[in-house]
């Protein structure tokens, strides 16, 4: 990502690192605990003051009016010390995004507005799923653009936190819509918050809805457009959080490695430890050039640079499950105790690799797109 | 077309003949009782899986989650009351005496369900095999009586292994290595036994062992040449436990601190060491590596069951989720590529489990179960009434002479190609099965998608569990240096290991 850098996209790597050093750093552990320990709430209010949540929206609506360089700088730097607030983001921006791209300016401008708790402006979003596979929410027209849901929906990410939610449903039309649904409102049933594998803090809870209100976004059976709109950034914004969580990894286990002596002498001066460490490395510089190269082309809206960007969340999402197992693995025993953040990492990083739904599936699509011509380099 | 003048000489090249045949070689020489106990372990490894593990692994999970302290008492009490903790433990020892092999089917069983609670049992038999490895009877047999008594009073009597240390962890199981460790558990020789200073730390089933069958050293300058194995039990004044690490799976198995301030171990109670190695063959350090050798074969080859039991456990995971998960408009069982995936996965768990069998078998020809693979001892010991075991056969075990002869056979008798072909094979399956168990985890959480990262989908608990099995027991590191060393560098003049 260096390569990006100018003075100012600099700052602002430099203030977000420094908020996580801050912010994110000593209450790592404990804040994986939830929901056996408390949420991060201290956290997300400070995120929320310095504008981190809707970077990408215009200021109208709360944001910064920041493009895809600046969304995968901040997911980067905040994911190297602490992937779940990065993924928190992730989520937000996803449903505003889909919501803003449908020219829901007004309905979006409502929403971010709430006031109350750190959650009020939240999102929530079934991040993890592809919607085209969500078939188990029905809508029914109820007048002036408001349907009646009823149905569920699992893993809805920030669900338990967030004051809206943007759920796939299907209606009478072909294909699926979006719909914004108010989460503290009548017909909503919210589960305990779902053990998962990684990103603890950023919790997700499945959702039964009975009659609950739903306003359309868009038009009806547009999901899958607006859905596309919005698939180039947040495939480059996955690959920054993979991104961050390979740097985390690979700096701990080199720290690691020039403490820890086994056989009389430390790790790293073990050639075959310092193998792993070089495949660490080679992954890690490969993803930063790739996502490097996703923003500068996305930037400048080169042709078919949405299509880098799924290359870039497949390849990164892969990349960072084997990087971060070697993680553990340069770390031994100690790797897989919580004392260390590598375990953490570990699992966030199969977390990470599942957003957007299941990887072959997306990279058949991918497949698909070259197939029709999109231009692949 | 077939000469057997010169045959030796050719059949001894690389690969040899011996090292790639072990299951060959075994078919005559297996007792077909085994056979039919193999599927009697198998099936009550089943039922036990469908009864008590599919249904509590989760709850274990999250137990630990809220709770690091907590112990899973409840669940070594269900396992020491269907007997789990003798089964494998020869009549000798007032054990059920099931064949020792079929100890790895029963934990792939186990461990498809949930790997932690595989370790309640297994890692008890990894005291035990350390125990056994030692060959000093009059010990065993105190010891896993103690365990057999356990079983009917309904107060579990397990056995742990406490080796690894803050400073030496791969170190430890290497003599090539252990001489320039940073040990720190120190055994000073006193009147009548020895002093215990020191901790071990992740020790498995720590807080949950009765018996732990401790490694130190008596000059911690010289560990190599220095190694003595001790018995402690709880309640030895100078011996606690510490805490308990916050692992990030397995969580049903406890990983213990082990703290030693001026523990008094009698001499009663040790296993081994230099004043007992000298009556042998070999020098001390031999003899060390062999009792390392004899262990890590068997326990090896443990964890290889444990990783092809992960392996299995993500794989069933998977069809089941393929099988019931509409995917782009059809089950996902019916993508052509997913069809793929499934067989890769169920490739792996079939090739793991190849390794372990035969690593086994040449535990069983050349290795820790060799005597109790005889035929005629196998079908002796399995037919005699255990009331004349007892009476009869068991006072003979606390005789110097029986100690001494056994220990003839495993240590001076033993050749050095068959601890080669024994530890070499057992560090081929230890990081082959559990690389196939990590990667088959990793394989069902790709096809799962988000699915898969939810614990109530069980594979994530699978993915977290396999991952310890790439680093106990030696890292996959340093089993593939000893495969190395014991299977390939010994032919070739110029190699030297651990000298990088």
């Amino acid at each position: 990502m260096k390569s990006l850098m100018n003075s100012e996209l600099g700052m602002f790597e430099q203030t977000v690192s420094d908020f996580a050093a801050g912010e994110l750093l000593d209450g790592r552990q404990e804040n994986d605990r939830f929901p056996y320990g408390p949420l991060f709430e201290e956290v997300l209010r400070k995120a929320r003051a310095v504008g981190f949540f809707s970077v990408t929206l215009p200021e109208e609506l709360d944001g910064c009016e920041m493009g895809v360089t600046e969304l995968c700088v901040l997911l980067d730097s905040l994911s190297r010390i602490d992937a779940s607030l990065a993924a928190v983001i992730f989520t937000d921006t996803l449903a505003k995004e889909i919501v803003y791209r449908s020219r829901g300016f007004l309905q979006l401008k409502d929403l971010v507005a709430r006031v109350g708790e750190y959650g009020g402006g939240l999102f929530a979003f079934p991040s993890h799923a592809d919607p085209a596979d969500s078939r188990g929410l029905l809508a029914e027209p109820v007048g002036e653009g408001l349907y009646s849901l009823s149905g569920t929906v699992d893993y809805v990410v920030l669900g338990g936190i967030a004051g809206s939610a943007v759920l796939p449903a299907r209606t009478a039309a072909e294909g699926y819509s979006f719909f914004v649904v108010d989460l503290a409102g009548p017909g909503l049933g919210v589960s305990v918050p779902v053990a998962s594998l990684g990103l603890h803090a950023c919790p997700a809870v499945d959702i039964t809805l009975e009659g609950a209100r739903g306003a359309l976004v868009g038009g009806e059976g547009l999901g899958a457009e607006y859905l596309e709109r919005v698939t180039g950034t947040m495939n480059a914004a996955a690959a920054a959080m993979s991104l961050g969580v390979m740097k985390g990894s690979f700096e701990e286990a080199v720290s690691y490695a020039r403490q820890r002596e086994q056989g009389g002498r430390e790790i790293i001066n073990w050639s075959e430890v310092r193998r792993i460490l070089a495949r660490m490395a080679v992954k890690l510089k490969v993803c930063d050039m790739v996502v490097a190269e996703a923003c500068r082309n996305a930037e400048e809206s080169l042709p078919g640079w949405e299509l880098g960007a799924r290359a870039a969340a497949l390849y990164s999402g892969e990349a960072s499950v084997e990087l971060t197992t070697d993680g553990i693995q340069v770390l031994g025993g100690n790797g897989y105790m919580e004392d260390y953040g590598q375990e953490k990492r570990f699992r966030d990083a199969g977390q990470i690799r599942s957003l957007m739904g299941i990887a072959p599936i997306r990279e058949l699509e991918l497949m698909r797109k070259v197939l029709e011509g999109e231009p692949l380099y | 077309m077939f000469s057997s003048n010169g045959d030796r000489a050719i059949l001894d090249r690389e690969p040899r003949f011996d090292d790639i045949t072990s299951s060959l070689k075994s078919v005559s020489k297996m007792p077909k009782a085994a056979f039919r106990e193999t599927a009697q372990v198998i099936a009550t490894a089943r039922r036990f899986n469908e009864e008590v593990v599919r249904p509590r692994a989760l709850e274990l999970d999250r137990l630990k989650h809220e709770d690091p302290d907590y112990l899973p008492w409840d669940m070594v009490e269900e396992a020491n009351r269907r007997g789990f903790y003798t089964m494998f433990i020869p009549k000798l020892f007032g054990g059920h005496g099931l064949n020792m092999p079929s100890l790895s089917c029963f934990m792939e069983e186990v461990a498809s369900g949930c790997t932690g609670i595989a370790n309640l049992i297994g890692v008890h038999y990894l005291g035990v095999a350390t125990l056994c490895a030692s060959w000093n009877l009059r010990v065993m047999n105190r010891v896993m009586r103690d365990t057999a008594e356990g079983e009917r009073n309904g107060k579990p009597c397990l056995i742990s292994l406490a080796i690894t240390e803050p400073g030496a962890g791969t170190d430890v199981e290497e003599l090539e290595l252990v001489g320039k460790a940073k040990v720190t558990c120190h055994a000073e020789r006193v009147p009548g036994g020895y002093r215990l200073n020191g901790n071990k730390i992740f020790i498995s089933n720590g807080h949950l062992s009765t018996w732990h069958m401790t490694i130190a050293y008596t000059d911690l300058d010289d560990p190599a040449n220095t190694t003595v194995m001790l018995a402690v039990r709880n309640g030895m004044e100078g011996f606690s436990f510490g805490r308990q690490e916050h692992k990030m799976g397995q969580k049903a198995c406890p990983a213990s601190e082990l703290i030693f301030e001026d523990c008094f171990v009698p001499d009663d109670l040790v296993c081994f060491d230099a004043l007992q190695a000298a009556r042998h063959t070999r020098s001390m350090q031999a003899v060390t590596m062999q009792v390392i050798d004899y262990v890590l074969s068997g326990s090896r080859a443990g964890v290889g069951s444990f990783g092809t039991g992960v392996a299995r456990g993500a794989y069933e995971e998977a069809l089941r989720f393929a099988s019931q998960a509409e995917v782009g408009g059809k089950l996902l069982i019916n993508h052509e590529w997913a069809q793929c995936v499934l067989a890769e996965m169920y490739k792996n768990v079939a090739l793991a489990r190849l390794s372990y069998v035969e690593t086994n078998y040449a535990n069983g020809l050349y290795g820790l179960f060799k005597v109790l693979h005889y035929k005629p001892l196998f079908y002796l010991m399995k037919y005699l009434p255990q009331q004349f075991v007892d009476a009869v056969v068991q006072p003979f075990l606390n005789m110097d002479f029986v100690t001494w002869l056994f220990r003839k056979i495993y240590f001076d008798w033993q050749r050095e190609d068959e601890y080669q072909r024994t530890s070499g094979w057992a560090s081929l399956s230890k990081f082959s099965a559990t690389d196939a168990g990590v990667r088959n985890c990793q394989l069902a959480l790709e096809l799962m998608g988000g699915a898969g990262v939810r614990t109530d989908q069980v594979a994530e608990k699978h993915l977290r569990d396999s991952k310890l099995l790439q680093i106990y027991e030696g890292t996959n590191q340093l089993n593939r240096l000893n495969l190395f060393k014991c299977l390939i560098g010994r032919s070739v003049p110029a190699a030297k290991v651990f000298e990088d």
